[in-house]
Formats: structure tokens, sequence, C-alpha cells
């Protein structure tokens, strides 16, 4: 019997070849896990009429854990994006983006080890738009003082949880002293309740100019929904490209594990791209449940092919597919579990 | 500018943001406007399903449509008859600019 029940989203574009590979990697691990496979996405539009099923919502109700292929969300247009919905529907405000340097993988920058909180739910993300005039939009940013306290909070319990030494706040309170010093002022009052992690804030522009210059004097940022975005994706791209940055949405009863990279659909069918960010995505979701030796052996599995450097994808430098790229972490793990005498 | 293209802007509804701290608040018709739909924090919260676990605040986004051609003496009084019950921070005319709605749509 299963141990573990989870929703799996495969998405749009290339997100079903890549979580078929994920899969693979995943069941290789022996963990014991039912995947209930759901829909999201413009598909949906066609079949169910709308981008998010009600069924998708009740099966990720229902196992409180998924993990979900990217999606595409048309430009302009009246449809909201599924992914935004999703955080909206289960309330998942805590994003949580690791960025750790790839040693296999040449950067300016080897040592990142950043782990970033983004507020999932507010800020300009709360679709509160106007034409105010013809010539005039208007679109209001929304920071409540719950929604603040609550990230912050969430942010110092995962960093104890897991050894972290320091938090960051990182706002632009200089400026937007109303909305962003409420978060600034939730970040104090949170920081007072955890005086073993050391606290401090930074000015958005700076924490940008300064992760470029020495990204080591990060450790733990926790940062508004917008600024969240942006400085993820910087850190994305410092330790290898949004191919290997993953991402976790929790709320208090659901948990969404996706990568944070597109459905790149020009690749779709091409058996091309890197399946490393849901793969480090899957990591996570199975740290999550509590399965930590599969977690870290996947992990070290792809360490080692990407270090190898013989079976890896495109934008690693290499020409492997994303099957075969999955097939040599399977083989590698396979190797890492006879070293280690772990019985399969 | 002589030659600029006109454009046709109607009146179609007001969003006006109430404070309450006694849950999602219930609205009557009030005269041409009927409330379509409340959300807090950018999310839904009526009319259809709440996420028991969703965070509420006390501001919420409660969007009123015209049922019929409004004008802006119609909002005045709709907005003088709603504060006789209700605190509200704010309200925003909806228009639509050339048929095109001017206006988001909530999660």
């Amino acid at each position: 019997m299963a141990k573990h029940t989870i929703t799996l989203i495969p998405g749009e574009g290339t997100g079903p070849e890549i979580l078929k590979a994920v899969r693979r990697v995943v069941d290789a691990a022996n963990v014991g896990i039912e995947w209930d496979y759901q829909d999201i996405g413009i598909d949906c539009l066609e079949k169910h009429g709308t981008l998010l099923p009600e069924k998708t919502i009740e099966s990720i109700a229902k196992n409180k854990i998924a993990i979900k292929g990217p999606t595409t969300t048309p430009v302009g247009g009246g449809h909201k994006s599924a992914n935004v919905t999703l955080r909206k529907v289960f309330d998942l405000y805590a994003n949580v983006r690791p960025a750790m340097s790839i040693p296999a993988i040449k950067r300016p920058w080897n040592n990142i080890n950043v782990l970033s909180f983004r507020e999932n739910t507010e800020d300009s993300y709360a679709a509160i738009e106007h034409m105010v005039s013809s010539e005039v939009a208007q679109c209001l940013k929304i920071i409540t003082w719950p929604g603040s306290l609550r990230i912050v909070d969430f942010a110092f319990k995962w960093a104890i949880a897991n050894g972290r030494k320091r938090m960051t706040c990182v706002h632009k309170a200089n400026i937007m002293k109303m909305t962003d010093g409420l978060f600034l002022n939730a970040f104090r009052e949170v920081a007072r309740k955890y005086p073993s992690i050391e606290s401090d804030d930074i000015i958005v522009d700076n924490c940008c100019m300064q992760l470029v210059r020495d990204p080591s004097r990060f450790d733990c940022l926790v940062l508004p929904n917008l600024y969240g975005d942006i400085v993820t994706d910087l850190l994305a791209g410092m330790v290898g490209g949004l191919g290997f940055a993953p991402g976790a949405n929790i709320g208090d009863n659901c948990a969404i594990f996706e990568a944070v990279h597109g459905s790149a659909p020009k690749y779709a069918g091409q058996n091309k791209v890197n399946p490393s960010a849901v793969l480090n995505s899957a990591i996570m979701m199975l740290k999550w449940i509590d399965e930590e030796a599969a977690a870290i052996k996947i992990d070290r599995a792809m360490q080692e092919v990407l270090a190898e450097a013989k079976h890896v994808t495109y934008d690693a430098g290499g020409t492997a597919g994303t099957d075969e790229y999955a097939s040599a972490i399977i083989e590698k793990m396979e190797i890492v579990t006879k070293e280690s005498g772990e019985v399969i | 500018m002589s030659g600029e293209k006109k454009i046709d802007t109607q009146l179609v509804g007001v969003d006006v943001y109430v404070i309450t701290k006694d849950g999602i608040p219930r609205f009557q018709d009030y005269g041409k406007f009927k409330c379509e739909f409340i959300s807090n924090r950018g999310t839904k919260v009526w009319p259809g399903f709440v996420s028991p676990d969703l965070l509420l605040v006390d501001w919420y986004r409660c969007r009123f449509i015209a049922t019929e051609e409004a004008t802006d003496k119609d909002v005045d009084v709709f907005l003088s008859e709603l504060s006789e019950k209700w605190l509200w921070s704010a309200a925003q005319k909806l228009w639509n600019y050339d048929g095109e709605p001017g206006f988001s749509k909530p999660y």
C-alpha cells in the first residue's frame, strides 16, 4: 500500500515530459507514492471551461500535497493565472525558494546558499486594478499586518528547523512608508521572538546589488510578493538559471511544489528540456513528507550526474535529452544505494 | 488635441472598500446598484466557496454593478444610503472604455 497520495499536475508545454521524468526518478527511490493525476491550464478551458477544474482543486484539498509542472498564463486578456489562483484558493502564503551554487555549473559565483521566503498572496498581486481615467491605470498594493506577521513567522520557524543563522527583511520602506513600513514593522516584531536568529533588513535595490557583489553575506531573505518574485529569479539566474530553480508554495494545510520556470511551449514534445527544477522541487517535497533519505539520495545522484557532465541537458553544457538525464540519475541512485549498503 | 479619437466612457458600477470586523458583509440592493462580488486581500469571498483557512482582514472590496444605465448622481445617492449602515474607506467608479472593462476581476 502506498504511504503517500500526491496530486500530480503535469501542466502544459514541456510540463508533461518533465513530470514524467521526475516521476520516474522519484518512483525509483521507492518511497511508496500513489500519484493522483490532475489537469490545469489552457487545455482545460476546452475540456472543462476553466483553467483550474474543480476536480483538481478537490484532489489537492484531499491529498494536501501536490507537485505541478509549468503552466502558460496568457499576457493580457481576461484569464487569471491558474498558478496565482491556486495560491489564492489554498491560501499558500509562503513561497519558499532555495538558491544554492551547483558545483558542476560554472558561474561567476560559487558561494551562494540563500533561502528566500516570498509572501505569496498580497502586495500588487491582489488583482485590484482600475483604469481610473482613459489615460491612467492604477494597481493597489495591499500589505496587511496579519499577512506580514504570518510569512515572517513562517520564515523564522523554517530557518530554525533547518539550522539557518540569519534572516534579512527586504523592503523599500524608505519610499513606501505605509505598505513596506508595515511589513518591516511586522518583521521587527516577529524577529524579537526568535533571538537565536540574527536579523537585519535591507532596501530591495541595495539587496540586488549586494547579492551580485557578494552573495555569501546573505543567509535567509523574507520579502513581500513583488520583490520576492524578482529577487528569487535573480538568485536563480546566479546559481544556474531557472532550469534548476525549485519552489514550494505552502499554506497552513496544503503544499504545492513546482518549478518556477515557464512551460516553454516551443520545446514541447522534443525531449530536450532540463527537468532539474521540478526534480529539485520534488526533493523539497520529499523532505516535507519526511522522506529525507530519499530526498538526499536523489539529490546526491543528480549532483554526481551533473558533475560528470556526460548525460546532462543542453543548458548544462550537454546533449542529453530529458529522459536520458533522468535515466542517468536513476542509474546513479542505484550505485549510491549499493555504496551505502541500503536494502531496496 | 484635434483629431484625437474620443473614447466612449460608460459608468457601469462602483467598487466600495468596506471596513467591518463582523465577517463577510451581506448587502441589499441599492437602487440601480447590486453587489456582484466581495473580495478580501484580492480573493473572492462571496459568492461561492471560501476556504476556512483563508486569512481575512477587516477590509473588503465590494463590487456593485449598475443594473441599468447609471449617472454620477446615482452613485452619490447609492453611497449616501450605503453609509447609513456601513463604514467604507474609499469608492472607485467602474468605467467601460469603448465597451471594454477598465477594471480587474478578483481571484
